[in-house]
């Protein structure tokens, strides 16, 4: 009999090449469980996930059966033949990566694929903060034309320096595209990055990097270690006026602090498209006219989602065939070289 | 005694300027009348504005004097020699057969206005192609992202801009796009020589509306552009393209663009400029995807403040060499 790859969320755009990819090798299921105690309980012999080796997850699934936390994965582990976890999105921070690892699960996630679609918001993000864009507009369609505008707080984008926090797929990506007006370019990862290009120059902390940029934009995954990176301390370390443009997770940045820097001032205007506790905004971040509010849609163009939907089917295709995903995610890659790692017999 | 130039609208920001252009050189006046009965009195025999032979004009004396038309230009006494008018779009002077029968020149200020409103171009493609400005509204709504669905959203990477006029500001435009990368198609009256190998000329207008996902309108109005993209070329376009204007209103034809908006031929349109600002066609709001700002194009300090210091050197140096470098396309010499 096929395994099984179940479906946690839906594939919308990649319908065609769902089947066409595993014909004759897997059984595609999709997940219909209203909760938790449902799901866990549909692995069993007899139910309708049984045989299931690898999950394709969106985290629009956890309006139902929560996140990938320690609880679940473990009953997971203990439980069924899942030993895959293939998530569509670069952001796979509602899966707990450890007791995955813990477990011998494999997790992966979809690198690169939306990293064009991403940059894109931020840059619009980092447009509508330095012009206004986004409050003139809704004062045009509030019927008062440009009154709220004053020039002298709007400025060009060309010559001011652009700080980024993360020069990974979607980090390298804006760079390129500030780099057409040109923006000056800085930026800070772990460490520097082989494919940057000459122009776009490292700095060896956050401390620096908030010192130089007129616009900081944030490009870093959320982990144990970057909740709150971006604090009081950072954002005070950014120039009086400055810009701050999120992209990533919301919770990387001290909203609180944020919300205080933008109410003295500090911070001339964020530009955000993720919020610590999705779908819930916090009211006051709508007090400021002059801020740009997008509702985490930064990954989502129909290339993107087609292209996410792909890479993440991919990944399973590689496991039922017997092969590593390509994608396994960073923590896990040393898993990779291990015995522990291996994959269920077919 | 020194010749007097006016400022016909203050500049805002070169003040210091001012001083540094014209002292020793030019008396320098201020003009604020209330209406262009009192602007022409004061010219006569004896008034403060007599023997004015420049102008610096800015737009915003329109709503004293009216703009630059036929009348005014043919009410100015023979002393004025020079209009220096700060924007790019001098459609407010009339810089045809009036002016220069009465022997006066006309400068714009190309150039100053190019990154700040190809700015505003690129951010209504990016608005546009994403449904930005609708999530946003969405947003402060408090509807999330609801009412957008992803599959009508793409990136700009691998899609064609046609961009109508390969000026300064479509050029800049072009560039930016470039970055993702856009294909870039253009018209214009003539090749630009300084187009990148990557920028394809287009041999009509026709042809580029064909073949564009996003046409970016760059050209002047002048009596031959105005509805210049009507009905005709809109319905060339691809069905779900989307039109962008940062030029002016008056070369798109507006009844044509709503009727397409309303039977989803254009999926979108990014507008900067309409046919009678500050007014907005209501029905133009209707479209939550639209993507619509209060001319915006050079509203920000630092472009503002070059588009003045260019006027006002256009001025300066008809009054040292006799003429200023900015003397509008219509008024050169066919040598």
């Amino acid at each position: 009999m096929l395994p099984r790859i179940l479906i946690c969320g839906n594939i919308q755009f990649a319908v065609a090449e769902l089947k066409e990819m595993f014909e004759g090798c897997a059984e595609i299921v999709q997940m219909i469980s209203p909760d938790r105690s449902h799901f866990l309980s549909s692995f069993a012999t007899g139910g309708p996930y049984e045989r299931t080796i690898g999950i394709y997850r969106r985290n629009v699934s956890a309006a139902a059966i929560g996140n990938f936390d320690e609880s679940l994965i473990n009953a997971l582990a203990e439980t069924t033949s899942v030993r895959w976890i293939a998530q569509n999105g670069s952001g796979y921070d509602q899966i707990d990566v450890q007791a995955c690892k813990a477990k011998g699960i494999f997790v992966s996630n979809t690198p690169t694929v939306n990293a064009d679609a991403t940059a894109h918001a931020a840059l619009y993000l980092m447009l509508s903060c330095l012009r206004h864009f986004s409050m003139a507009e809704r004062s045009l369609r509030a019927g008062t034309w440009k009154s709220v505008i004053s020039s002298s707080d709007t400025h060009d984008s060309t010559g001011r320096t652009l700080g980024i926090l993360g020069l990974g797929s979607i980090g390298l990506r804006l760079a390129h595209f500030a780099h057409a007006f040109p923006m000056r370019v800085v930026y800070h990862s772990h460490r520097p990055v082989a494919a940057a290009p000459p122009w776009c120059e490292y700095v060896e902390s956050v401390e620096v990097l908030c010192r130089e940029a007129d616009v900081l934009s944030v490009h870093i995954p959320l982990n144990a270690e970057t909740i709150g990176l971006i604090g009081e301390r950072e954002i005070r370390m950014l120039k009086k006026g400055s810009i701050l443009v999120n992209t990533a997770r919301g919770r990387i940045v001290d909203e609180q602090a944020m919300i205080e820097a933008l109410e003295d001032g500090h911070l001339s205007a964020v530009g955000l498209d993720t919020y610590p506790d999705e779908p819930h905004v916090n009211p006051k971040l709508l007090g400021f006219r002059q801020c740009a509010l997008l509702p985490h849609v930064g990954g989502e163009s129909a290339e993107s989602e087609k292209a996410r939907e792909l890479r993440a089917l991919g990944n399973l295709h590689a496991m039922v065939q017997g092969r590593m995903g390509n994608d396994v995610v960073p923590e896990l890659r040393s898993c990779l070289e291990q015995p522990s790692g291996s994959l269920p017999r077919i | 005694m020194l010749p007097k130039v006016m400022i016909c609208g203050s500049p805002r920001w070169a003040h210091d300027e001012i001083n540094e252009l014209f002292s020793g050189i030019a008396e320098v006046i201020v003009d604020d009348a209330p209406h262009r009965t009192e602007f022409f009195a004061r010219f006569e025999l004896g008034g403060p504005y007599e023997g004015t032979v420049g102008i610096y004009r800015r737009n915003i004396s329109a709503a004293r004097i009216g703009i630059y038309d036929r009348a005014l230009i043919a009410g100015l006494p023979s002393s004025v020699k020079w209009i220096a008018h700060n924007g790019a779009g001098y459609d407010a002077v009339d810089a045809t057969d009036v002016s220069r029968t009465v022997g006066i020149r006309v400068s714009n200020t190309p150039g100053a206005v190019d990154d700040a409103t190809a700015t505003t171009g690129f951010y209504l493609v990016m608005s546009c192609f994403r449904h930005f400005s609708w999530a946003e509204r969405s947003l402060r709504a408090g509807t999330w992202k609801n009412p957008i669905s992803s599959a009508l959203t793409h990136d700009l990477t691998g899609h064609t801009i046609g961009i109508l006029g390969l000026g300064g500001i479509g050029l800049r435009l072009a560039h930016l796009v470039h970055a993702f990368p856009m294909r870039v198609l253009y018209y214009s009256r003539n090749r630009n020589p300084e187009a990148p190998e990557w920028c394809e000329y287009v041999g009509s207008m026709d042809e580029l509306c064909e073949r564009s996902d996003v046409l970016s309108i760059h050209v002047p109005l002048r009596e031959d552009t105005r509805n210049l993209v009507g009905e005709t070329q809109i319905r060339k376009m691809k069905r779900g393209s989307i039109i962008v204007n940062t030029a002016r209103g008056k070369v798109l034809d507006e009844e044509a663009v709503i009727r397409a908006l309303e039977d989803g031929h254009l999926s979108s349109v990014g507008l900067d400029v309409f046919p009678n600002e500050p007014s907005v066609n209501p029905r133009l709001l209707e479209f939550p995807q639209n993507a619509l700002l209060p001319h915006m194009g050079t509203e920000t300090q630092d472009s503002q403040h070059h588009m003045e210091v260019r006027a006002l050197t256009n001025l300066k140096d008809f009054l040292r060499e006799g003429k200023g470098t900015d003397l509008v396309p219509e008024m050169r010499s066919k040598l």
